[in-house]
């Protein structure tokens, strides 16, 4: 197990800045991911501590070692990719033995090694198949042992999920976690999709034009986004601008809408925040009941709802603003009818920075 | 309607007739008895083997040919191979030119060319001393072909799998060797053939650059048959059909299973 | 340093041939075309475009250039008029189909070029095998001038070179879906429209450069037109190969292959100026 760090990690391509001082710790064992809008530099991080690009300028330590300047072969890594990159000339066998043999490992313990490992992600039956005589995430699994039975340093993940069908992503997103928990090696995640950064991380770290963002937990980066543009970009945001007052019991309070409703609001608000100041708040749509019209913290008219399953989701106009509710299906509100809203007080979120 | 479609069928069968006719007639040719290219023939047999399997002067350009064709071959799979990588993986921006300075000896007439070489060795005092000129003629005109096959094969590889090579361990030249070689192969494979029945069939360069020594099998054909009409030179190019022939054939049934298989 | 080697050492040795053999020779040979000629050795001393005032001058030339073109332009016509309907056809054709016809069609090209002009001389000469067929069904007394004229030579050439014309635009029928033209159809186009509309237009780009490579190749054929002309239509490189091999005037053969390869050049160029205004 190995811990990483990377201290003020900068990579240019000319001038145009892709990584723009990244400075990130990774601890024994976790799993991290990097979450972010496309092109926001995610790939070039992983590449820059894989070795496929040299670093413009910080440095990347793998248990205090500096290992910025080695080639990619002797950093120790397992590396997982996007489009898999399996030897298509070699069989599942040949893949999974390749990095055995540039270690120089005996035939009887590759060999060994390999029947585990293709245990280990449920492929023995396939041992002398090559990579196109297998479905998508067959082929995803191979990759994944091919990177792990080098027992690496640390686990490094480009979008490994990115090619297949929905279902088999759900299945892969537990595998892989369950895995990587009983192996217990480090690893980074590359993502775009904050679904699987949630269910999968102990920790995410959003990343935005080659910055970082917020990096916390998952509960954390969801309901306390450090910035809007990180509530937006992780879930549904619904986010409330208006001024602050105190309350008739002296609490604070959100005045918002046309129609100057009065919201509670937690007692912990970002420091500079004073009664009539400008504050943006932010509410997920599940943390919004729909009641009957006057029993809420707000009034507001339903403009469409969408049927989802288990839920429905209802966009509600209240004065200039339309406020996103994930609704339980109990609660039945016709297009045009008049509804009530209902904050959670406890979990509405200030977001940092004036209105 | 119906009448039209006919018509078009008749045409494309023609068309196809057409493509085959002067090599069977040519073949069949070599099979005729008499001494003249008379039809039709006098009878069938094969004395115009005989007569050619006697004729050193053939079997001499046949051998030449073939070794012409294996040395040029050599030269153009490697230097044709390398350019290619460079081409698919490090050209960038320079490569649509870079495409086109190595396609020129394909693009420019072959007789220019050959008049050019011709030239420019004489000046530089080599003249066609040592078939130094005519392999080099024969590797211009051969590498377009190996340039264009590898791009095609290693287009069709994820350049990923390289570096996933050396993530796995693999020093830079162990990734190429194990992993961009194995997957450029058929690609080689490919361009040699081609090459080989290039440089075994071309004229133009072989014409204006050969020596005083020996000739290329089709220069050695062209001159006979100026002034001879015998069946013989029918036989000759019977053989050199069949040769090509057995170059793709043998090709096929020593890397094509392996081509096949990924 | 060590990295820019690394990455340009792969294109030293092709980038070397290239210059070393294609670029000096060519710059060679312009330069040989403005020499003096000499009588005792291929070129004299200094410098004189007396090669090129020859060629325009000289009618005997001049009309041999124009001959040569002529021939070109022809034998790109008839390729396209031949290798259109196989084109279509073979990129229409079952699998099974495909592999063989794809065969035939390359089959000249596993052929010399010497032994293709010596299989049409055999077909076309004057007791050749279409000849004395007719003859012997009573069809012809004479037999009919089919070699050693401008129709022998566009025959062979067509045939020679139909397989350039072929392949392009089976490289660019490759992209056409064939429910496009069942689309097409269901939309009410009748087979004619669809192959107007839809297929012509998919097929445009492989024809202009089959063309284009037909005219080239065409042009700067020596083989065929001397065994099937056999000497008595006079094309270009026939006298080029004259005029350097058998009367050893290097000057007047590098002046008269160099005005084939630009006045074939400029053709090209107009060419596709023409097709491209008009497709786009
Ligand atoms: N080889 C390169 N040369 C020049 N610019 C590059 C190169 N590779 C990446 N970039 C640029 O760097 C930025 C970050 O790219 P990167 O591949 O890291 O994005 P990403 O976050 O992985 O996006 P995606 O989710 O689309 O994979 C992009 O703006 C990209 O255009
Ligand atoms: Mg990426």
């Amino acid at each position: 197990m190995t811990e990483v760090s990377i201290l003020s990690l900068v990579k240019r391509y000319g001038t145009a800045l892709a990584v723009n001082d990244v400075t990130l710790k990774v601890n024994h064992g976790e799993f991290v991911s990097l979450l972010g809008p496309s092109g926001c530099g995610k790939s070039t991080t992983l590449k820059c501590i894989a070795g496929f690009e040299t670093v413009s300028d910080g440095r990347i330590l793998f248990d205090g070692h500096d290992i910025s300047n080695r080639e990619p072969e002797d950093r120790d890594i397992g590396m997982v990719f996007q489009s898999y990159a399996l030897f298509p000339h070699m069989t599942v066998a040949g893949n999974l033995a390749f990095g055995l043999e540039m270690r120089r490992v005996a035939r009887d313990e590759i060999n060994r090694r390999v029947a585990d490992v293709m245990e280990l992600v449920q492929l023995s039956q396939y041992a002398g198949r090559y990579p196109r005589e297998l479905s998508g995430g067959q082929q995803q699994r191979v990759a994944l042992a091919r990177a792990l039975v080098i027992e690496p340093a640390i686990l490094l993940l480009d979008e490994p999920l990115a090619n297949l069908d929905a279902k088999l992503r759900d299945e892969m997103r537990t595998f892989i976690r369950d895995l990587q928990k009983r192996v217990g090696i480090t690893t980074l995640y590359v993502t775009h999709d904050q679904g699987e950064a949630m269910t999968m991380s102990d920790r995410v770290v959003v990343m935005f034009d080659g910055r970082i963002a917020q990096a916390a937990a998952p509960e954390d980066v969801y309901d306390r986004p450090a910035s809007e543009a990180v509530a937006r970009f992780v879930g549904n945001a619904n986010i409330l601008t208006g001024t602050v007052e105190a309350g008739a019991d002296g609490a604070p309070g959100l005045r918002f809408g046309s129609e100057g409703t009065l919201l509670r609001l937690p007692a912990a608000l970002p420091a500079g925040t004073a009664p009539g100041r400008g504050l943006r708040v932010m509410a997920r749509p599940e943390q919004v009941r729909l009641t009957a019209p006057g029993a809420g913290d707000a009034t507001g008219t339903v403009v469409s709802h969408y049927f989802n399953g288990g839920f429905i989701d209802y966009r509600v106009r209240v004065g200039a603003d339309e406020i996103m509710v994930h609704a339980p299906t109990a609660d039945r509100f016709a297009d045009g009818a008049a509804v009530g809203l209902a904050f959670d007080a406890g979990r509405l979120w200030p977001l940092e920075g004036a209105a | 309607m119906r009448l039209a479609s006919a018509l078009l069928g008749l045409f494309r069968l023609l068309v196809y007739v057409f493509l085959l006719a002067p090599i069977v007639v040519v073949v069949l040719a070599s099979l005729n008895a008499g001494n003249f290219l008379t039809f039709p023939p006098q009878g069938l047999s094969l004395r115009w083997f005989f007569t050619f399997l006697e004729n050193e002067v053939f079997l001499r350009a046949i051998g030449f040919s073939v070794v012409l064709g294996l040395a040029a071959t050599a030269a153009s799979l490697v230097i044709g191979t390398m350019a290619a990588l460079y081409y698919v993986r490090h050209a960038k921006r320079r490569a649509e030119s870079v495409r086109i300075a190595i396609l020129m000896p394909l693009i420019l007439p072959e007789i220019l060319t050959a008049i050019a070489l011709l030239f420019f060795f004489y000046e530089v005092g080599v003249g066609t001393e040592y078939y130094i000129a005519l392999f080099t003629g024969h590797v211009l005109i051969t590498l377009p072909f190996v340039f264009l096959n590898v791009v095609t094969s290693l287009q069709g590889m994820d350049e990923m799998c390289e570096l996933a090579a050396r993530s796995l361990g693999a020093k830079r030249f162990t990734a190429f060797r194990r992993i961009t070689l194995p997957l450029a192969k058929p690609g080689m494979i490919n361009g040699a053939l081609f090459a080989f029945i290039i440089s075994f069939d071309t004229f133009g360069i072989s014409y204006m650059l050969k020596g005083t020594g020996s000739a290329p099998l089709p220069i050695q054909l062209f001159d006979y048959l100026r002034f001879n009409f015998t069946p013989e030179a029918a036989a000759v190019s019977t053989v050199s059909i069949i040769l090509t022939l057995a170059a793709v054939i043998l090709a096929d049934r020593f890397f094509g299973l392996k081509v096949q298989r990924f | 340093m060590s990295g820019l080697f690394r990455r340009h050492f792969l294109i030293l040795p092709a980038a070397a041939l290239l210059f070393l053999f294609v670029m000096l020779p060519y710059v060679n040979v312009l330069v040989m075309s403005l020499r003096a000629p000499s009588d005792s050795t291929p070129y004299g001393e200094g410098f004189s475009a007396g090669g090129y005032v020859k060629l325009f001058s000289d009618p005997y030339y001049f009309e041999a250039l124009g001959q040569t073109l002529w021939l070109g332009v022809l034998t790109a016509f008839v390729c396209f008029l031949l290798g259109l309907p196989i084109a279509l056809h073979i990129s229409q054709a079952s699998r099974r189909w495909r592999g063989l016809l794809y065969g035939i069609v390359l089959s000249p090209l596993l052929v010399g070029i010497v032994v293709r002009s010596y299989g049409w001389t055999i077909l076309l000469g004057n007791t050749g095998v279409i000849n004395a067929t007719l003859r012997n069904l009573g069809l012809i007394e004479r037999p009919l001038p089919l070699m050693y004229n401008s129709f022998g030579i566009v025959v062979a050439l067509a045939h020679v070179f139909l397989p350039f014309m072929v392949l392009p635009v089976l490289g660019a029928l490759q992209g056409l879906d064939p429910a496009v033209g069942s689309a097409a159809r269901s939309l009410g186009a009748s087979r004619f429209t669809v192959f107007r509309r839809i297929t012509l237009p998919l097929a445009m780009p492989g024809i202009q450069s089959g063309a284009i490579l037909v005219f080239v190749l065409a042009v700067s054929s020596y083989v065929t037109p001397a065994l099937v002309g056999g000497m008595r239509v006079k094309t270009m490189t026939v006298m080029v190969v004259d005029a350097l091999i058998d009367q050893f005037q290097w000057p007047f053969g590098s002046a008269l292959a160099l005005s084939l390869a630009v006045s074939a050049g400029v053709i090209v160029l107009v060419f596709a100026r023409l097709t491209r205004m008009k497709w786009k």
